[in-house]
């Protein structure tokens, strides 16, 4: 049995994050949500996540923005992106910055199932 | 015949006969003496002077010719008398019955053997010729103003080489006097090549353009017209007569007149070309709204589209096992999400303006992995058959882009010979059968899909590239103006062969693109 990790989940779109969640966690993953940049990154100041999923366009200060702000505190976080088209100026900007990679959305869940395995 | 004289009677014998010879001659002959008066007039001179010799012996001119014409010659008459020589003159004279004519009149001075001195006189009536000879005078008068002021350059050379007349319309073009021009070689004049004489060009009737020289330099284009050696009568050798229209002008006006067509000529085409940019621009515009638009709808569609794959796999997951035998309608939700994703796609792709993303790839390798994932898609009757000739070529694509425009015309092929797997367009014996090729041609790479269905009907062979153009039940009308687009975003194209019943083949190209930084 893999290990268990912890991973959170950012995205606006609540039926979005709420749905991956769910899934992730019937891996036994523990799972927290996110609906914001600022949550997601107040949530990894207090919690040092094994994997976060993170949504690119938000409202307010999208997901690579935030990301880059989490890895100044955390250098070592580990990020997938999902989205709903190639936004390609912050997609190279997330994986200059650190990023494992990108899921297209909808995404392809049994690989997103893959590297959480292979992550743990 | 009657003698008429008034000579001694002592010698009359002497000359008798003599007389009456020149009675019968047609030549008028008088003799005067010393005094000027006639002594001797034979019958033609009395017609001249139009009065009988009974009444002219005795007189002098005074008395029959107009005072001026007698003085005239009877001081003509003196010089006669005063010189050993016989002389000439031409005279007007007005006869008593008032014709005039012109004689030309030859007088000597004779000194009898007695030392009498006496004028001998022929009258040769030249009025005839001197009325021809004004006339001439008149017309060469006429010809010489002519030739003097018509704005044509006019040349009379002998064939000797020399100039007989050459008018000063073309002295003036060359910039040069009478004798200078007689200086010049008319081979320097017309330009000739080494190998060409004068009398080659003009020693028969021609006509010909070139450039009119003075010292070294082209003053003037003309068109050039010669007559050709003219015989002269036989009288003086030959000669030719040769005209020369300076047509710099209308050479000139040609080269305007060609400058303004090539001007207009390209003014339609800028006025073509403005028109083709404000159509692209249009469209550019349109395409970039579209784009925007599609982003944001794709952006806004796929999340659901996320939300809803995502809650049937963990439904899935949740009952999996449970035996509630909900699986085949959890699976039509997904694929209700392939479908809708991939219709997104198709609109990102027709709608996109941002550059292709390339990858450098052996593109065989590439092409028999797609089509592998591709053909097990497919329902099981069609069968594929990859003839693949890119032999290692490696090229940088959009593999993403690309591999959906392949994908596309896979699918397209297996729609039209099988439906979506229940119809078979074919009878019994129909083997449904798609063929893929690659090669190299010298515009670059070819891909080939083909297949043995229905074909397509020439009227829908035009529209099939149209967006939103669509023969199926089910379909966007996006497929293949986004797989034109894509190859198109790639410098190539999407060519369509088909005849209704014969099959139809769907050809990419696109030219191969070695390394990146070519791409870039």
């Amino acid at each position: 049995m893999a290990r268990t990790l912890s991973i959170l989940v950012l995205d606006d779109n609540a039926e979005n994050a709420d749905s991956l969640a769910e899934l992730l966690a019937l891996d036994d993953h523990k799972v927290q949500v996110a609906y914001s940049g600022q949550e997601a990154i107040d949530a990894y100041r207090a919690t040092p996540f094994d994997l976060g999923f993170f949504d690119v366009m938000m409202p307010g200060k999208n997901g690579v923005d935030s990301f880059l702000e989490i890895r100044q505190g955390r250098p070592d976080a580990k990020v997938y992106f999902m989205t709903g088209y190639s936004a390609d100026d912050l997609l190279k900007k997330a994986m200059a910055g650190g990023a494992l990679g990108f899921f297209g959305k909808p995404m392809d869940l049994p690989r997103v199932l893959d590297v959480c395995q292979q992550a743990a | 015949m009657t003698i008429h004289r008034k000579i001694p009677a002592s010698r009359i014998t002497d000359i008798d006969a003599l007389l009456q010879i020149l009675d019968l001659l047609p030549t008028s002959i008088f003799v005067k003496d010393e005094r000027l008066n006639f002594v001797f007039s034979n019958e033609a001179h009395c017609k001249v002077i139009g009065s009988g010799a009974e009444k002219l012996l005795g007189l002098s001119d005074a008395d029959f010719y107009p005072r001026e014409q007698a003085e005239k010659f009877m001081i003509a008459d003196r010089s006669v008398l005063n010189s050993p020589e016989p002389q000439e003159f031409m005279e007007l004279a007005t006869s008593t019955d008032g014709s005039t004519i012109y004689s030309l009149t030859r007088k000597a001075r004779v000194i009898t053997s007695d030392g009498t001195t006496y004028l001998v006189g022929t009258n040769t009536n030249v009025t005839e010729m001197k009325r021809y000879e004004v006339e001439l005078e008149a017309k060469e008068a006429r010809y010489r103003a002519l030739a003097e002021t018509v704005p044509v350059g006019i040349w009379h050379l002998h064939e000797d080489g020399n100039t007989v007349y050459v008018n000063p319309f073309l002295l003036a073009i060359l910039g040069m006097t009478e004798s200078e021009f007689s200086a010049t070689d008319p081979r320097d004049m017309l330009a000739l090549s080494a190998d060409k004489d004068v009398a080659d060009m003009i020693g028969t009737a021609s006509r010909f353009e070139t450039d009119l020289m003075s010292r070294g330099r082209a003053v003037a284009r003309t068109m050039i017209v010669s007559s050709g050696w003219l015989d002269n009568a036989g009288v003086s050798g030959r000669s030719v007569m040769v005209t020369f229209v300076d047509v710099t002008k209308i050479s000139d006006l040609q080269t305007v007149n060609d400058q303004v067509t090539r001007l207009n000529q390209e003014l339609s085409d800028n006025i073509k070309k403005l028109k083709a940019t404000q159509e692209e621009m249009v469209k550019a515009g349109r395409m970039a709204q579209l784009g925007q638009l599609t982003a944001t709808v794709a952006h806004e569609l796929r999340n659901p589209l996320a939300a809803v794959r995502t809650s049937a796999f963990v439904l899935d997951r949740k009952i999996k096992g449970k035996g509630m035998g909900v699986e085949q309608q959890l699976q039509r939700i997904d694929n209700g999400v392939v479908r809708c994703d991939n219709i997104i796609s198709q609109l990102l792709d027709f709608a996109r303006t941002r550059p292709v993303q390339r990858k450098l790839l052996d593109l065989d390798n590439w092409l028999a992995k797609a089509i592998e994932e591709e053909a097990a898609k497919l329902p099981a009757v069609v069968t594929i058959e990859c003839t693949l000739g890119l032999d290692g070529l490696v090229a940088a694509i959009d593999p993403e882009r690309m591999s959906r425009s392949l994908i596309n015309l896979i699918s397209n092929a297996s729609e039209a010979l099988v439906g979506k797997g229940d119809t078979l367009s074919g009878g019994p014996d129909f083997v449904p059968k798609i063929t893929i090729n690659s090669w190299r041609t010298g515009r670059g790479i070819e891909i080939s899909v083909a297949d043995n269905g229905p074909g397509i009907s020439a009227e829908n062979l035009l529209k099939i590239k149209e967006p939103l153009f669509t023969t199926k039940s089910f379909g966007t009308g996006l497929g293949l103006p986004a797989v034109d687009k894509i190859l198109e975003q790639h410098g190539g194209g999407l060519e369509i062969a088909s005849k209704p019943g014969e099959g139809a083949c769907f050809t990419a190209w696109f030219p191969i693109i070695e390394t990146l930084e070519e791409a870039a």
